[in-house]
């Protein structure tokens, strides 16, 4: 029963969304509609992307800090070659390398000089932000040419291409981590280093690779921001990193690497964006936004930290069964054995979950 | 080296040197494994087994030394690298992905999707007659089960070379059945195997050529029938060579008063559990790796949860016990594992030696005084160092120890229950320790020594008890011999598991 809540957090998000998605069509007529939807959906298209980077990184048993920097970094790269009259195309491929390139430093500095992955993506977020700084000279940049803009633009159905292209990648990285040799290692990474090491799992490339993915990740997101906003300023993209986190953590990536899927954050990208949307309709001041989405991130925490403690005891009350039924099994090996360590387990199950009631 | 040389032979390790710090662990060892053999490994706790299954196997490399599994050679240490030449190792803890399952636990690495090698899985698994589950999370799994999961990794690989580290320790006989069957088919099919274990009989039953390993170094090697079971236990027991052997003087004080009285202890890998140690004498608490000896002493300082039984310190009972009662009251743990729950090591030294006080001294510490308890135990100790400033990680085993030892005594213990305090510890420093067990004994201190080295017990302890698969497996009261030690430990373990 706890296993099947704990496993199954996209079905117990999307139903938390449902019934407020209702409660609210009730309170705020106008609410559920097309354009509502369509709205949180573009907006949400930036942090979809940076959550989607730093879940590979989380799933290795990594964090990375500086996507909101490498966001940053990207997105001046593009409007600076653009302004410069470099052609999209070939700005949009120096955005994505401007992203690989961050990214494999951190990789760099985290799988191959093993400097812990918060000490080092800490560092360069600092520094990325500083060399987008240097590089604009501390302007924001303006004036933007009117195709990048016009990405943003519908293109039908209120969704633009580049909706299309957060939705593909999202598809690509499901179908990566699901069904791929390379995908697996990095559950394995994250879920035991030592294991995958002994079953000879490449346990660095993975790592760097995952590193390399949420640059790429960042920069894309870059160029999101670029075409959505129509001008860059210095700040782009600060904190969105911690907000990245909460989405994954929201959607059930385990901090410890090792768990988590690519729907899990999905739902729980679009679910912190809209309850932004949601205060406006029910007409809270926006400066609750924040103190909103900190709750609920708090008592999905609470709870899922309680249902692991609970997985956690049990794991380990069976694990000295063993022992405990250690002079039985001598005198009567066989079907006596195992009800009785069926006993054993159902007992110590009701104790716990007596325990964590209280 | 010749064609048919090479064939006949699985794996050949050529004089295999590996030391961790200045300690070495391995003294060049050398061993071959022809195909279709299977070959027992023994040694005692330290020996180097370990360090040289895992040297083998790619995990760890080596200082110097070669390795050649099925012809070729090892170049670096790349356990995918072994795997790639037909070597897989089946540790004795299994390495489980718990948010995986079963089934992806048991392919991964492997090139064929879990999908298309599900029923490979299923048939292996009906030969070895287990159940096993392959969807269910990894996590869930029980300890044997675990160790059948590591199993069937080596099997599905189809390994040439397959060195299996205690496998047995967590099966039913009906389980082990199977295993030793299965491991005849590979026998047959030219599998070379290295078989680890502590059991003799299950060694007789199924290896041909046995090794063993004492302090780091080939001492017996060759085919089994060649060897009596007391040959064998001998030659791993044997007092290693080149330490000064200290005069067995015991404080053989047996009218001290009662300090420490432990009655059916239970708690998590141990059940009842009933001891007691007099003041003035130090008592030998004997067992392999796994009897529960640490499991014990650590519910008896209150690390874990105890669910029976009552402890006694002079005449008042602990209940409720936490580490810091504990200490309060008298009763000092020294942990097992220095690195990891001993020694702050990144701290002063100083620090170190006041840390079981820290809770007893004023608000605002002083640390001239506590420098100054630092000094009194250096001098009487000897410990070798720079200042009472140094960080405790720059000392060496012994020296670490002895600041171990120095915390522990500033508490002022009335028992003190010493887990494996010379594990990894030089020769002149392991004499100097003895020598302090038994001059705290003489001042009166009830000491509780736990060891897996059977010659230390024999050599400190006027008493010993000998824990086996988490009970008490017997008491030696005069005559204790290391042989007597090793019959109750090993020999009860397979009672209870025949």
């Amino acid at each position: 029963m706890l296993n099947i809540i704990a496993r199954n957090r996209v079905i117990m998000l999307v139903l938390v969304m449902a019934v407020a998605c209702l409660a609210l069509g009730f309170a705020a007529p106008g609410y559920l509609s097309a354009a509502t939807a369509s709205v949180i959906l573009s907006n949400s298209l930036v942090l979809l992307l940076i959550s989607l980077g730093t879940m590979l990184v989380i799933l290795t048993r990594n964090i990375d800090v500086s996507s909101g920097s490498i966001l940053g970094l990207s997105a001046a790269t593009l409007g600076l070659s653009l302004n410069a009259g470099v052609s999209l195309p070939l700005a949009i491929a120096l955005c994505i390398l401007t992203g690989i390139v961050a990214g494999a430093v951190n990789g760099l500095l985290v799988a191959y000089l093993r400097i812990p992955s918060i000490v080092a993506t800490l560092g360069t977020l600092g520094l990325y932000r500083g060399i987008m700084l240097i590089q604009t000279g501390g302007r924001w940049i303006e004036d933007l040419p009117q195709d990048l803009k016009a990405l943003a633009g519908s293109i039908g159905f209120g969704i633009s291409i580049l909706t299309v292209t957060v939705l593909a990648l999202f598809a690509i990285a499901w179908i990566f981590l699901r069904r791929t040799r390379f995908g697996r290692y990095f559950y394995a990474v994250g879920d035991n280093r030592d294991a995958a090491h002994h079953l000879g799992v490449p346990v660095r490339r993975v790592q760097f690779t995952a590193f390399v993915a949420s640059g790429a990740c960042a920069a894309i997101a870059g160029l999101i921001f670029a075409a959505q906003i129509g001008f860059i300023p210095n700040q782009a993209g600060n904190g969105i990193e911690l907000k990245a986190i909460a989405v994954n953590v929201l959607g059930g990536v385990s901090l410890l690497g090792g768990s988590g899927s690519v729907a899990g954050v999905f739902t729980a990208a679009i679910f912190l964006t809209s309850i932004d949307s949601a205060l406006v309709f029910l007409k809270i001041p926006a400066f609750w936004n924040d103190f909103i989405a900190g709750a609920i991130l708090l008592i999905v925490l609470l709870l899922d930290g309680r249902i692991r403690l609970l997985i956690d005891r049990r794991i380990r009350a069976r694990r000295y069964a063993v022992h405990a039924r250690a002079p039985h099994s001598a005198e009567s090996p066989g079907s006596h054995d195992k009800s009785l360590q069926a006993d054993q387990t159902l007992h110590a199950d009701k104790t716990l979950l007596a325990e964590a009631s209280r | 080296m010749t064609a048919d040389m090479a064939a006949g032979r699985a794996a050949q390790l050529t004089g295999i040197w590996k030391s961790y710090g200045p300690v070495p662990v391995l003294k060049g060892v050398s061993l071959a494994l022809r195909q279709g053999e299977v070959h027992a490994l023994l040694g005692g706790n330290g020996a180097g087994k370990s360090t040289l299954m895992k040297i083998m196997s790619g995990l760890v490399p080596a200082n110097a030394g070669s390795i050649e599994i099925n012809g070729e050679k090892l170049t670096h240490a790349s356990p995918a690298l072994a795997q790639q030449l037909g070597l897989y190792l089946v540790p004795q803890e299994a390495h489980i992905l718990g948010n995986q399952s079963v089934l992806e636990n048991i392919c991964l690495g492997l090139r064929p999707s879990p999908r298309a090698l599900r029923r490979r899985v299923e048939q292996l698994i009906a030969e070895l007659s287990v159940t096993l589950d392959l969807d269910a999370q990894a996590a869930t799994l029980e300890i044997a089960e675990r160790q059948i999961v590591e199993i069937l990794r080596g099997l599905i690989r189809e390994a040439r070379v397959l060195i299996l580290d205690e496998p047995t320790s967590a099966l039913t006989p009906f389980e082990v059945h199977a295993l030793f069957q299965r491991v005849g088919k590979l026998q047959a099919q030219g599998v070379g195997i290295f078989f680890i274990s502590h059991k003799l009989r299950e060694i007789r039953e199924i290896c041909g050529t046995i090794s063993v390993l004492r302090d780091g170094a080939v001492v017996l090697s060759g085919p089994l029938d060649g060897y009596s079971d007391a040959e064998i236990i001998d030659a791993m027991s044997r007092v290693a060579t080149g330490a000064t052997p200290i005069a067995a003087a015991k404080s053989g004080r047996e009218d001290g008063a009662v300090r420490l009285s432990v009655r059916k202890l239970s708690g998590e890998g141990f059940r009842d559990i009933s001891l007691e140690v007099r003041a003035g004498e130090v008592l030998g608490l004997a067992g392999v790796v796994g009897a529960g000896r640490t499991e014990f002493s650590e519910t008896l300082f209150g690390l874990r949860r105890q669910s029976g039984g009552t402890v006694t310190l002079d005449g008042v009972e602990l209940s409720n016990r936490s580490p810091r009662r504990c200490i309060d009251a008298g009763l000092v743990y020294l942990p097992e594992d220095r690195q990891q729950n001993g020694l702050f090591l990144d701290a002063p030294l100083y620090w170190n030696t006041s840390s079981y006080l820290i809770h007893r001294l004023p608000f605002l510490l002083r640390p001239g005084r506590e420098r100054g308890l630092f000094n009194g135990f250096r001098q009487s100790m000897g410990i070798k160092c720079t200042g009472p400033g140094q960080a405790a990680k720059a000392l060496s085993g012994g020296n670490q120890q002895k600041v171990l030892m120095s915390k522990c005594l500033s508490a002022k213990p009335k028992v003190l229950v010493l887990d494996e305090p010379t594990r990894g510890v030089d020769v002149a420093a392991r004499n100097d320790i003895y020598a302090l067990i038994r001059r705290l004994a003489a001042d009166g201190v009830a000491v509780i020594l736990i060891s897996s080295d059977f010659d230390e017990i024999e050599l400190l302890a006027d008493r010993v008890t000998v824990m086996a698969f988490g009970q008490l497996g017997g008491e030696l009261t005069d005559k204790i011999s290391v042989d007597a030690i090793a019959r109750l430990a090993f020999g009860a373990g397979e009672q209870a598991h025949a």
